[in-house]
């Protein structure tokens, strides 16, 4: 009996953390612009009061996120471990709550890979897995350890269970 | 076997179907604007008219496409009036069988069917909606006959002089409530409570045409002002909610039968709409037994069996997966390993460690804080009380707490060789029994309190439609890493194909 589970050893590419930043960022940039749209109307406008209240507080709150944005994909990069081998695929990762999943390879129906364009850039892939209740992905590997893994997951999860 | 056509009391039922959906149009345009020969009116009624005559057009055309075929242990469905399908299901894909007598079958003297697979979307289900009772007797006798795996079909094959029926007369039966469980069930579901809204909106309705209130009036001061009149009237409302609560009782859980053979279970109820479900034993993802807060008192219990498949027949959902709803605790656990022998519910769990009653009082409640915000925020008064919001504050959070306290006392858990059992819930309780190998998934979380307390959450998802998730949060970190690893041993049980 081991007093830990048991973690996985498989890192993602190092290069996820700076996927995740540049997502991040853009995400920030669309938010603030949001709010300084809203911010115009309502001036322009004149709605009323306490709405321009509170697109200040979301505009403050921009700052903290902004922070996060640099910190998370450290941290986030940090924690995420998988494995794969002929009976389980286990996905270990999060930040604030860390996160075990153990999905049996026979459980697995499809297992796809996609990339967006600015892990295109970097040369990333996302793995994603489909079972019979629920998807789980791991994100940024590199394009030859993504299709290689793809390739594995699908050799094992060929075979199924007798119901 | 060659493609037949389904039996032509189908078009009854879609007919009466029709009524049901075409009628309140057809009253509003006939006879509620019956004098108006406004332009609406005319073309709405052509309108109406046109399509009704279309959909009973379409009833007819689909009963004359729409066949079945049963081959290869299969079954083959053909349908579609222009665009043509057809559809295989292998019987191997049938999770369980739902069966239903409503009052129009029973008028009949017909039956409907439902085979149950685990697939999501229309295909999920094989629907008789009208067949004889024979017929349903003979489908359902083919369903069961599919062996349930390849070591059973290689054995099948090798003794092939054995009889057929074999197992079909060695049903037991395991329950049947007697009428003094009747009457304590139609207690314990407080259906005598349900005539009061029935009595109101009678009432009103009544009031609506014949202005009773009105009436009324003059008829009060016409009562005798005696309390025995209103002792009187008070007891006769009394004994007529009982007997509608027993009644209804008696009609809803009258005929339940739990019965079992050496491969299936058998669930049946209803008097005047009577239901059947049946399910393969291997085929039992998991069993809930659930606790109610009076049930608890009562020591009573329902247990659920899980299936992959379907358990309601159309829309509804008619709980059919349920055994008796209304059993004695013990009885519930014995029931249940009488009929699946393969599963053994135990009594002696392990309750929780200390430090998760701690950490169930420290972590933040996000409704409190949201609640208390608000209530800060727009400070009501309800009763003209000034400092009545963070008295409510401060109930909110005693209630938040109580339920706490009840969760923690209520969760246990514990894991055996193939089994896990968890159990937890405030008020309510929910005890979840599965087996390692129907399983499909778990996970394990650990958020920064319970990094700090040397605790953890962990989950199991079955199968189920839609999928089952269950779990119990806060158990002790070398459990969860002891549950992990007991997973992983789970090809122990689990063959290959």
């Amino acid at each position: 009996m081991t007093a830990e589970i048991h973690n996985p050893t498989n890192k993602l590419s190092p290069e996820a953390k700076k996927v995740w930043r540049i997502t991040g960022l853009i995400e920030d940039v669309i938010g603030l612009v949001v709010i300084a749209v809203l911010l115009f109307l309502d001036h322009y406008f004149n709605w009323v009061d306490w709405l321009g209240w509170i697109f200040i507080g979301l505009a403050v709150l921009t700052i903290p996120s902004v922070i996060w944005t640099f910190v998370r994909p450290h941290l986030l990069y940090k924690s995420w471990r998988y494995d794969a081998d002929e009976e389980f695929l286990h996905l270990k990762f999060g930040t604030i709550t860390e996160k075990h999943e153990l999905i049996p390879m026979t459980k697995i129906q499809a297992v796809t890979t996609n990339k967006g364009p600015i892990m295109k850039k970097f040369g990333l892939m996302t793995i994603s897995v489909e079972t019979m209740g629920s998807s789980h992905s791991i994100p940024c590997l590199k394009e030859e350890v993504a299709l290689q893994l793809r390739n594995e997951i699908a050799q094992y999860a060929k075979l199924k269970e007798v119901e | 076997m060659s493609p037949k056509r389904y039996h032509p009391l189908i078009m009854v039922l879609e007919l009466f179907g029709l009524v049901k959906s075409f009628g309140f149009i057809a009253i509003y345009l006939f006879v509620i604007r019956f004098g108006s020969d406004s332009g609406f009116t005319y073309y709405a009624r052509i309108g109406f008219v046109l399509v009704l005559a279309l959909s009973m057009v379409s009833i007819f055309l689909k009963w004359r496409t729409n066949k079945y075929e049963i081959e290869d242990e299969s079954f083959h469905l053909y349908s579609g009036i222009f665009t043509k399908s057809k559809q295989t299901i292998p019987f191997s894909r049938i999770q369980n069988v739902n069966r239903r007598t409503s009052f129009i079958h029973k008028l009949l003297s017909m039956t409907s069917l439902q085979f149950e697979t685990s697939m999501s979307g229309n295909d999920a289900s094989i629907e008789f909606k009208m067949v004889t009772k024979e017929e349903a007797e003979m489908l359902e006798e083919m369903v069961k006959k599919q062996p349930l795996n390849s070591d059973e079909l290689s054995l099948a094959k090798d003794n092939e002089e054995l009889p057929e029926t074999k197992a079909e007369d060695n049903r037991i039966v395991h329950f049947t409530p007697t009428r003094k469980d009747l009457i304590r069930a139609s207690f314990t579901s407080l259906s005598f409570l349900l005539l009061i809204p029935v009595v109101g909106s009678l009432f009103s309705n009544f009031n609506d045409v014949f202005s009773i209130e009105e009436e009324a009036q003059g008829l009060l001061s016409a009562l005798p002002q005696t309390w025995w009149f209103y002792a009187l009237a008070a007891a006769i409302i009394i004994i007529a909610s009982v007997l509608f609560g027993v009644v209804r009782t008696f009609l809803k859980y009258g005929n339940y039968v739990i019965a079992s053979d050496d491969n299936r279970i058998y669930i049946s109820k209803g008097v005047l709409d009577e239901t059947a479900f049946s399910i393969s034993k291997n085929r039992v993802q998991a069993i809930e037994i659930i606790q109610t807060p009076l049930k608890r008192i009562l020591g009573l219990a329902e247990v659920k069996l899980t299936s992959a498949g379907g358990v309601g027949i159309g829309e509804e959902n008619l709980e059919i997966n349920s055994l008796y709803p209304f059993l004695p605790v013990q009885r519930a656990y014995e029931i249940i390993e009488e009929l699946l022998p393969a599963y053994s519910v135990t009594n002696d769990m392990k309750k929780l460690p200390r430090r998760s009653f701690w950490i169930r009082l420290l972590r933040p409640s996000w409704i409190w804080i949201i609640a208390t915000i608000t209530l800060f925020i727009f400070k009501p008064e309800p009763f003209d009380i000034e400092i009545a919001w963070w008295l409510i504050s401060i109930l909110l959070l005693l209630i938040t707490v109580i339920f706490r306290v009840l969760d923690y006392i209520n969760s246990q858990y514990v894991i055996n060789e193939h089994f896990i059992q968890m159990k937890s819930g405030s008020l309510s309780t929910t005890l979840f029994v599965t087996k390692r190998d129907k399983i499909i998934e778990v996970n394990v979380t650990r958020g920064i309190l319970q990094r700090q307390f040397g605790l953890a959450t962990i989950g199991t998802v079955n199968r189920s439609k839609p999928v089952h998730h269950s779990g119990i949060d806060d158990i002790p970190d070398e459990l969860a890493a002891l549950f992990v690893s007991w997973y992983r041993e789970r090809k122990q049980e689990i063959t290959i194909k």
